[in-house]
């Protein structure tokens, strides 16, 4: 009975995985909107994949595939301009490269037409979000450019170094470019602590200003306040 | 487990090699997360896998939240209340769907963006028949070598990166909250002052009266 029990593992193991094609899955509401961000340097590509689950009351389950179900996915830069905003089927997959580096937000929520199978009111929601040197398909690219192994294997690592030198410059800054200056994070920073600063600065300035100048009008007004009343 | 019936690994075990291979996947996700709700995520895992749950908050009130994960039987595997940072490594025990919970329902306003990064199994090879019998030539091991170090540098890069942005979180909260302070000082230095001297006067007018009733 060992083999059976193997055969049966293996067998779910089997079902698991063609199930989990996409891996991790969420829940959303019908109308939902469900956001996720990305903090990424210039010039990184971001290739996301999902696939939507119509929950079924009668069946009590989730369908397999619901044609006619739509997601809409939105991508937003940091400065809030919309890089992406398309409207897939029930499994799609979408892709942006980042043109300004910071938190880029990307957003789905379904825009299905017909609302009357929403009555359960669930949608799974399967999704894979894949950034930069991930992006990258390895055995495609030996096959295209028809690289040995060894060649394979030093170009992953030239783009894993890519992407490290990227994020670091991200991180640091060490150009102005013509646009507002502390864009960059590291500048970003600094220059709020410097803010705060200054904010505490002109506060304690403007706050002995505020007692003293109060303090001298209590004092003359009083005093005029007793020599009216024939008190001093 | 598998591997077991057998003296050597015979067709199933490599089958289930080749099968833990392909649900290697690594899902780095950050999140908003509103006052008082609730967001679960769920994974399916086969048995034997060792995965990783790490999470941190980035921004958001004491920067903590709670974090829960469960197995397929709704056995409790990790459970932590306003933690700011974690990692959290477990071996699936049994075929089925994993699922874990990030909860902000202790806090009344604000909201929470959460990073984390669920990893099963471990990355795949870069190539499907790495599972060959022959050694890997030095250059080839050189070359693995230095992949896994970069794969820790760019591990390290991300967490100083979340780090860096709950510190500039937290100065841009200590910078609006300065304001608010010192223009709210200044506002009750003033009425605390003018209204001091409206109620001094108040005591010598009343005093006023009786004393010239007495007088007379």
């Amino acid at each position: 009975m060992a083999g059976g029990r193997e055969v049966r593992a293996v067998l779910v193991a089997l079902v698991l995985l063609a199930w989990s094609a996409h891996g991790l899955y969420f829940h959303i509401g019908e109308t939902e909107k469900r956001c996720f961000i990305e903090e990424i340097p210039d010039e990184t590509m971001v290739i996301g994949n999902y696939r939507t689950q119509l929950w079924d009351k009668q069946s009590e389950s989730f369908l397999p595939s619901t044609p006619g179900l739509g997601m809409h996915v939105e991508v937003k830069d940091p400065d809030g301009k919309v890089v992406l905003s398309r409207q897939y089927g029930s499994e799609g997959r979408f892709t942006f490269t980042s043109h300004t580096p910071g938190e880029h937000q990307i957003c789905l929520h379904s825009n299905s037409t017909r609302m009357a199978l929403f009555a359960g009111g669930k949608l799974r929601v399967h999704l894979d979000i894949q950034v930069g040197e991930h992006t990258n398909n390895y055995p495609e690219i030996a096959a295209k450019d028809k690289l040995t192994e060894l060649q394979l294997r030093a170009r992953q690592l030239l783009d894993q170094v890519e992407q490290i030198q990227k994020e670091q410059n991200y991180q640091r800054v060490r150009r102005r470019r013509r646009k507002a200056p502390g864009r960059y994070r590291e500048e970003r920073f600094r220059m709020t602590s410097e803010s705060t600063n200054q904010r505490v600065l002109w506060w304690s300035i403007a706050q002995t200003i505020i007692l003293i100048l109060t303090g001298i009008w209590q004092m003359r007004h009083l005093k005029s306040f007793f020599e009216a009343k024939k008190l001093v | 487990m598998l591997l077991r019936g057998s003296g050597t690994a015979g067709p199933w075990g490599w089958l289930t090699l080749l099968l833990v291979a392909c649900t290697a996947r690594a899902s780095e996700i950050t999140f908003e997360l509103p006052d008082n709700a609730k967001q679960c995520f769920y994974e399916e895992i086969v048995q034997g896998t060792k995965c990783t749950l790490e999470f941190q908050v980035i921004t958001g009130g004491h920067y903590d939240v709670d974090c829960r994960l469960e197995g397929p039987d709704g056995a409790v595997l990790y459970k932590e209340m306003k933690k700011q940072y974690d990692s959290f490594t477990f071996t699936a025990s049994r075929n089925g769907t994993y699922k874990f919970c990030f909860s902000n329902e202790f806090s009344t306003f604000t909201h929470k963006t959460v990073y984390f990064d669920f990893q099963v199994g471990e990355d795949p090879p870069l190539f499907p028949s790495e599972n060959r019998a022959t050694a890997l030539t030095q250059m080839e091991s050189a070359c693995v070598s230095i992949h896994e170090a970069l794969k820790s540098v760019i591990d390290y890069q991300t967490h100083f990166r979340l780090r860096e942005a709950q510190g500039r979180s937290r100065a841009e909260d200590l910078n609006t909250r300065v304001a608010y302070w010192s223009i709210g000082e200044a506002i009750i230095l003033l009425v605390v002052s003018i209204g001091q001297v409206f109620l001094l006067k108040s005591f010598f007018s009343d005093k006023r009266t009786t004393t010239t009733r007495v007088g007379s």
